[in-house]
């Protein structure tokens, strides 16, 4: 099969697209950073190997890249981001070539111990063969490996008693700092005027107070419900090390258990906000 | 600078009891901006209205908080007020002391407490309202009535009659409904089509009724004032234009024996045919799924016989676009059938009365046809098996309604009249015959009702037994009816020679879906729901969208034609103004800042949010952003809730009246 580079190449010489967003590789060692190419002259540069890490779907709702045409290398999980923007009317299936990537896992994270793991989103991973893509293109298997500590830390906060559960994400949200790096981070957080950013009037607070730090964490959270693909990019880049993947997952779980939904599967079919079924649960509500 | 005026009420006792109205009049003054403050006994009273109209000329008042009941109580005559003393009615606003605080407290202090606070909230609330203005819609002064029954047909010429176009359409061949299947109507025994079959004909000359038979409302956009309707005019096979109604394509169909709608399956009608001799328009149509040349392609005997080359067996569904401002519903209902397993499992059906199994058990409506002059026998009642005339018939009553184990939990209403008419118009024609009635209760509200039925039993000697029947079966040329007097508590049993069901009133089998397609809501039967069960019992909670008949829950003739009368008259009082004056309390979208997800479309309830595109000054597309229709938005606020950007706000519960109300707290 074709490597990245000579698929990118194609991508200019057959004029299907005007950018292409990928990879290349970072200054420091086994580190990748994300690289937008505009002409065939620059893809030999480009990447794609398990350190790969950023969801790429995050530019395509930049401003600068509106209306052009955007070629994206992506895993299957960042598809799924891609899926949602499509569903949400933010892209045109037509305005992305989507150059889907045969994953098998991408590292915990860039250094460190972890780098050695698999990333725990990897490791119940449902689209490893891209489910929407133009071309598809093969990232090597490096056999990574791992736990996912995360699953066995959602029981432990479901067995919680209310109480304990508060007291637990006070500790984690005390460490927020406000930088907004998750909302950067997310490729479904593309509002132009974020809610945390209204100030007439401040619906959440700024500075990183305890109260604010809450409201916007907890926002955040329900913005994404039943949206949420669970690309886990937000806990990845969180400087202060909150586990935002606790809430989104635990949030993703619930729109399967209670409404057998799945985001970013399919872009035609309904969302689960805005869906209303007679069958629907109501045993939440009390 | 703001001025406001607090008004507190003590609603006699209801907030005067447990709210301490002058300690709360005396707290409000010392908010900031109140300048004005005073309680009293009743505020809505036209003493306390004058108070406010007063204390706005005297003291300049620019904004009135009234702390007194809910909003859906009062806020219109307090607002209605303001506007007199020449405030701007959206500088008015309530804070409700009495459901959210003297009724649900009984704590003097406490309660006296909360409703400052209540007030102190309202007042920073409304420190942040602006004038508003009703918004004005144009109104289509014209009709549409879906149901050609007897509700519908009188709504229509109700409408018509005030000079207004109505459309009406009817699903079946003809107009009349179930009311030109009965024989005689309860309690004055007039002769069913004697009195609908004018009102039939009358409805089909008027020349501001437009008449669509079979056909059916494929789809409804729009609003209030405004809709526009799609009717799906059926395949009739026959061209109506140019149809006499001679009739000799009926009388020359090779096919005889499809079963007759009209006669409930008691008798057959040919492949082509008219429904009834007084059907309106009087023009066949030909059945599909029995006709022999559209099952094979041959025969076209009614096209030979027909002297003006009217049938068309090319002829196409029709989709005709009407533009109308107020739909009246009014769709009817069908009987519960019984032998048929229903689709809803808690309603297991009633196989232990055989029918279906047994001709000779009926159901009230092929009981009408039976009795009916225009009926299969002429009106001679004579059972379905050998034509012989019974001598000993038993009716049953609540078959399916008052039965939460096996059948509906609500009453049918209707059965109790129609059984006694049933059995008298037995005894009536059968003078030797015997009648009895099970039945539960006898429910016979209405005038002139329980009289009726006291000249069944006492007059035409109907027997009338208290209790339910547990199983009917044949024994040798009879059916057994086993049953309980539960009065003298001893079972019973009798020979029967047949045997008709009162089975309970259901809503048509299509009912949710036309709901759907309004967008009006329904109870779990399928009955349409009212917005007010007393005091708006004829309107949906759709705007310009009224209810007449047995569509709404089981109804009988009178309560129809009234129900149908009332609608017409929700739909006249819409007619009588130029425009549509609607309350300003819409969404509005922030263009600058909206991304278009257009998650605010998706749970829109109303359709009220559109695309709109935003374009530079040279014509070319910046994005699509949301647009509030204001003519259909109700604003239910479930788009403020739901956009994640707050793009979208609420004229007159915007973000800053809301953030404002809570942080006063």
């Amino acid at each position: 099969m074709a490597d990245i580079i000579s698929i990118a190449r194609g991508v200019f010489e057959n004029k299907k697209a005007d950018i292409l967003i990928g990879y290349t590789k970072a200054t420091s060692e086994g580190r990748t950073r994300p690289v937008i190419v505009r002409s065939a002259d620059e893809v030999q540069n480009l990447v794609l190997n398990s350190s790969c890490l950023n969801n790429l779907a995050t530019y395509l709702t930049r401003k600068e890249n509106k209306g052009k045409k955007v070629a994206i290398v992506a895993k299957g999980c960042d598809i799924k981001s891609i899926v949602q923007l499509i569903a949400e009317s933010q892209i045109k299936r037509e305005n992305v070539y989507i150059i889907g990537v045969k994953c098998n896992g991408v590292k915990r994270s860039f250094e460190g111990e972890d780098s050695k793991k698999i990333a725990e989103k990897c490791l119940n991973c449902n689209v490893r063969t891209p489910h929407l893509a133009d071309e598809t293109v093969d990232m090597s298997d490096e056999g990574l490996t791992g736990k996912d500590e995360k699953a066995e830390l959602i029981e432990k906060l479901d067995s919680m008693s209310a109480e304990e559960r508060f007291a637990f994400w006070e500790e984690q949200f005390e460490k927020c700092i406000k930088c907004y790096a998750c909302r950067q981070a997310c490729p479904l957080c593309y509002c132009e005027r974020c809610i945390a950013d209204k100030s007439m009037p401040r619906w959440v607070e700024s500075s990183p107070t305890k109260r604010g730090n809450f409201a916007w964490n907890i926002v955040r959270a329900f913005h994404l419900s039943g949206r949420c693909i669970g690309c886990n990019e937000c806990e990845r880049v969180c400087p202060a090390g909150i586990p935002l993947s606790l809430l989104n997952r635990k949030m993703v779980m619930v729109a399967k258990s209670e409404f057998g939904y799945e985001s970013g599967m399919s872009a035609d079919a309904p969302t689960l906000i805005g869906t209303y079924d007679l069958k629907d649960k109501e045993e939440f509500i009390k | 600078m703001m001025r406001i005026g607090v008004f507190v009420c003590h609603c006699g006792e209801n907030i005067g009891k447990t709210v301490d109205c002058p300690t709360v009049a005396k707290e409000a003054i010392k908010l900031p901006n109140v300048v004005y403050s005073i309680d009293y006994k009743y505020m809505c009273s036209d003493p306390g209205q004058n108070m406010i109209k007063q204390a706005i000329a005297e003291h300049k008042l620019n904004a009135v908080v009234v702390a007194s009941c809910s909003p859906h109580m009062h806020e219109k005559t307090f607002r209605k007020a303001c506007a007199q003393a020449g405030l701007n009615p959206y500088m008015c606003e309530i804070a409700n002391v009495r459901e959210h605080c003297s009724w649900v407290h009984d704590n003097v202090e406490e309660a006296t407490k909360k409703a400052v606070d209540l007030i102190r909230m309202t007042v920073e609330r409304i420190k942040f309202n602006f004038p508003l203005s009703e918004i004005k819609v144009p109104i289509t002064k014209k009709a549409l009535v879906i149901g050609g029954g007897i509700s519908g047909i009188q709504a229509a010429l109700d409408i018509a009659g005030a000079g207004f176009k109505v459309i009406l359409v009817e699903k079946e061949p003809s107009i009349g409904g179930h009311m030109s299947q009965l024989s005689e109507t309860f309690p004055t025994l007039d002769c069913s089509q004697c009195i609908l079959t004018p009102r039939m004909v009358e409805a089909y000359q008027h020349p501001n009724i437009k008449l669509y038979t079979y056909s059916e409302v494929d789809n409804v956009d729009g609003f209030i004032g405004n809709f526009k309707v799609t009717i799906r005019k059926k395949a009739r096979s026959v061209k109506e234009n140019l149809c006499t109604g001679c009739g000799l394509c009926v009388q020359k169909c090779p096919i005889k024996k499809a079963p007759s709608e009209f006669d409930e399956g008691l008798a057959n009608r040919p492949a082509i045919y008219v429904p009834f001799p007084q059907a309106v328009p009087n023009i066949p149509v030909i059945d599909r799924t029995v006709c022999t040349f559209f099952k094979t392609g041959k025969c076209q005997m009614c096209k030979k016989v027909c002297g003006r080359d009217a049938i068309d067996f090319e002829q196409k569904d029709e989709l005709i676009t009407e533009d109308v401002g107020a739909i009246i519903v009014a769709t009817g209902y069908k009987l519960y059938k019984i032998d048929k397993k229903s689709k809803d499992a808690a309603v297991k059906g009633y196989g232990e009365y055989g029918y279906g199994k047994y001709k000779d058990v009926i159901d009230g409506l092929q009981f009408e046809r039976i009795a009916s002059a225009s009926g299969p026998t002429a009106g001679e009642i004579l059972r379905p098996s050998d034509k012989k005339q019974p001598k000993k018939v038993v009716f049953i009553q609540c078959v399916g309604s008052r039965d939460p184990s096996k059948g509906f939990e609500y009453c049918s209403k209707i059965c109790c009249m129609y059984t006694a008419k049933h059995a008298m118009l037995y005894k009536h024609k059968v003078h030797d015959g015997e009648a009895y009635v099970f039945y539960m209760d006898i429910r016979a509200g209405g005038k002139g009702y329980d009289e009726f039925v006291r000249r069944a039993i006492e007059e035409d000697h109907v027997k009338y037994i208290r209790g339910r029947v547990s199983r009917v079966y044949e024994k040798k040329g009879k059916y057994i009816v086993k049953g309980e007097d539960t009065i003298s508590g001893v079972p019973v049993e009798i020979e029967a020679d047949m045997v008709v069901l009162a089975t309970a009133i259901v809503a048509q089998p299509e009912a949710a879906k036309l709901a759907q397609t309004l967008g009006i809501p329904y109870d779990k039967y399928g009955f349409y729901a009212e917005v007010h069960p007393k005091l708006r019992p004829v309107e949906s909670s759709s705007g310009g969208i009224f209810l007449a008949g047995a569509c709404q829950s089981p109804r009988d003739i009178p309560e129809s034609v009234a129900m149908a009368s009332a609608a017409a008259s929700k739909a006249l009082v819409l007619f009588g103004n130029e425009m549509l004056e609607r309350e300003p309390i819409v969404a509005k979208v922030n263009e600058n800042t909206c991304v278009g997800c257009f998650y605010c479309k998706k749970v829109c309830a109303y359709n009220a949010i559109e695309l709109k595109e935003i374009k530079d000054k040279k014509g070319n597309l910046v994005k699509v952003v949301a647009s509030v229709n204001t003519g259909l938005c109700q604003g239910c606020g479930t788009c403020n809730a739901t956009c994640p950007s707050k793009s979208i706000e609420l004229i007159g519960f915007n973000d800053e009246q809301i953030f404002y109300q809570i942080k006063a707290l």
